[in-house]
């Protein structure tokens, strides 16, 4: 028996796929078609010619240039995951404390919300790389030195202000790279700010009221209410923040990797960008591993 | 003022709220802080030690916090908007400024022309309103398809759904540069429907035309699609599915459904993405830097400023330029390019910053 009458379920189902008929077309074109083409390229010679690209095959040539033979790349990559690595943390318990800290009621808390999330607008464009002093290549340490806040000797006054001279030297360097790295830092935490604000928004009255009813100190509260209902929102934010950075056009990478692109070497530049992405899972995937047994899901 | 005086006296409610007000603080008034200290003393000498330490801790706490918290606030307010007071000085210096250790904030020298120069030098207001086009058109345009991606993905079943939407959370994990290079070639040698090139013999080459932006746009490709689409699937799947079988009892299509019950209900997450969109499309250069050959927008103009002041401002001249002194031209050219930017985001701020906590970013 023909069905010509649909089912309820089944018209929606069909309706699903007009509402993303649109979406599926550009997809394919400038997406999926796109990354299949780049993998291809990643293991040929490319050079561009009128409507087509030249290619021969070179199979790893591509990826043993980009590891073994150019300068610069690995070099680039151990920067921007060891970056990565000591940023994220810092990122997280940052924006964490600062979206306890607006989440609570005082005065101005209008206008200190609309300040911390202005680098929303701005750090994602070549200002913020003006800010920080190293948009081109002619940066010079002049530049750098008058377009960031705290520079290495602020420090290092402080420290004599407060009498102490030759301090441990790996203590003040520490401080000095945390302090030159603060605006850098605070410039990073919007996004992440936004959504630990709507998750600790999100914790429900009934454990806020407990906990006030047992009597537990803000600290307490913090441990064991507030973590525990933020702790999938972490994963979220960790998960942002590293493809944040990594996806980041200002790091050395992604620069590099636009170099070679401007100088024709499609093959090569498709190679890097295929390995940097692989890295890239490879950190989320441990990421995801890690969280998944920590995460506390209310329900 | 006479008349809205007898206004007000005419007003019953507004009396009432009066007297209600003129009662109740006085009250609070009257009792003052020692008042108030000696009572929670009395109290206190009733309570266990145990309780009379906690609420001792509580209020030493409830004192000393708001200080510091105040503290916090205003030293990490004053970083983020360090950069932006520094620029607003800085870009209206005569350049000799830079060089003298007396003037950190301050200039003596009140100059315009650094201003002029630059939106001189970068044809500001043509590439303005480039931008501009570019910008809002295709925001509006993203908004619109990827709300309608998201809202496919956020209530409707179908098969092959789960490895589409692994489509889009690829689209958020990739970096730009894997797909630049077959975009580029494809917009460079831009063969409609596959057949123009049999036909005519020939490519069309988009590069430098709006339509290189527009069209990923409008196909909900454009920049950080990948990130919008799953906002508005958080946002759509949220939302009661009373509400659509109400709709659909009533004789809506799902499309009627969408825009009539399910838009209204999502506004903030659109306003939002709009704003996020409006963000990152005029921010953006790594994308639009491979489709447009000249600086035709504010970001491709300010990322190539230094270049274009080597060549034209100081290419002419035979003095030396050193790189401090430089930076006033910069920070004039970012000031001129923030400006648009920051005065939507003065009007809009209220919106945006409550619109992302209501945006469907919990339950994820």
């Amino acid at each position: 028996m023909p069905k010509l009458h649909l089912s309820y379920e089944k018209k929606k189902g069909l309706y699903g796929y007009g509402f993303i008929a649109l979406w599926f077309v550009g997809a394919l074109i400038f997406f999926i078609i796109p990354v299949v083409k780049s993998f291809i390229y990643s293991f040929y010679d490319v050079k561009p010619d009128i409507g087509q690209l030249v290619m021969s095959k070179v199979g790893l040539a591509n990826f043993k240039y980009a590891f073994m033979t150019d300068a610069n790349f690995r070099k680039n990559l151990a920067e921007v995951l060891g970056q990565t690595a000591w940023q994220t943390p810092i990122i997280i318990i940052f924006s964490l404390f600062v979206a306890i800290i607006i989440n609570q009621k005082f005065r101005g808390r209008t206008f200190a919300r609309a300040v911390f999330f202005l680098p929303v607008i701005i750090a994602t464009g070549p200002v913020y790389a003006i800010i920080t002093g190293d948009l081109s290549t002619s940066g010079t340490a002049d530049a750098d030195q008058f377009s960031t806040m705290f520079s290495a000797d602020m420090v290092d006054e402080l420290l004599e202000f407060v009498g102490i001279y030759g301090f441990n030297d790996k203590l003040t360097e520490l401080l000095s790279t945390m302090t030159s790295d603060i605006l850098n830092l605070v410039w990073k935490c919007g996004i992440q700010i936004i959504i630990f604000l709507s998750a600790l928004q999100g914790i429900p009255s009934s454990a806020k009221e407990a906990a006030a009813i047992e009597g537990a100190t803000a600290w307490e509260f913090f441990w064991k209410i507030t973590l525990a209902y933020v702790s999938p929102m972490i994963l979220v934010n960790l998960v942002y923040t590293i493809i944040d950075t990594f996806t980041d056009p200002t790091n050395k990478v992604m620069e590099q990797m636009l170099q070679v692109q401007h100088d024709w070497k499609y093959g090569l530049s498709a190679a890097m960008a295929w390995s940097y992405f692989a890295i890239v899972l490879v950190v989320v995937g441990i990421i995801f591993a890690i969280m998944n047994k920590v995460i506390y899901y209310d329900n | 003022m006479a008349d809205t005086a007898v206004k007000e006296k005419k007003n019953p409610v507004l009396d009432l709220l009066k007297k209600f007000k003129r009662e109740k603080e006085p009250k609070e008034e009257k009792r003052s802080r020692k008042e108030e200290r000696e009572r929670f003393k009395k109290r206190l000498a009733t309570l266990t030690p145990a309780e009379q330490k906690y609420l001792r801790r509580k209020q030493f706490i409830d004192n000393v916090w708001p200080v510091c918290r105040g503290l916090l606030v205003f030293g990490l307010c004053f970083v983020i908007i360090y950069p932006l007071l520094f620029m607003i000085t800085a870009a209206f210096r005569e350049r000799q400024d830079m060089n003298d250790p007396t003037v950190i904030w301050l200039t003596k020298h009140f100059t315009k022309n650094n201003i002029k120069d630059v939106i001189a030098l970068t044809d500001f207001w043509k590439t303005l309103g480039n931008t501009l086009f570019i910008n809002i058109g295709c925001s509006v345009v993203q908004v619109l398809t990827c709300a309608l991606t998201g809202y496919g993905f956020g209530r409707f079943e179908f098969k092959g759904k789960k490895l589409l939407f692994g489509v889009v959370i690829l689209m958020i994990l990739m970096p730009a540069q894997i797909i630049l290079i077959p975009q580029y070639m494809f917009f460079r040698y831009f063969n409609p429907l596959g057949i123009y090139h049999m036909i005519k013999g020939e490519y069309i080459n988009l590069i430098d035309n709006a339509l290189v932006m527009y069209m990923p746009a409008i196909t909900a490709n454009g920049i950080r699609a990948g990130l919008f689409i799953f906002l508005f699937r958080q946002a759509f799947r949220g939302l009661p599915k009373e509400l659509e079988d109400a709709a659909y009892l009533d004789g809506c299509s799902p499309l009627k459904t969408f825009v009539s019950v399910m838009v209204p209900n999502a506004s903030s997450t659109f306003l939002t993405v709009f704003l996020l969109s409006v963000v990152w499309y005029w921010n953006d250069y790594y994308v639009s830097t491979s489709f447009f050959t000249e600086n035709s927008t504010i970001a491709l103009q300010l990322k190539n400023l230094r270049t274009t002041l080597q060549m034209k401002l100081f290419g002419n001249t035979t003095q030396q330029v050193n790189a401090r002194e430089v930076i006033v031209w910069l920070e004039a050219g970012c000031l001129i390019s923030v400006t648009p930017i920051l005065v939507m985001y003065v009007f809009l701020q209220r919106y945006f910053t409550e619109g992302i906590a209501r945006a469907g970013l919990t339950g994820m």
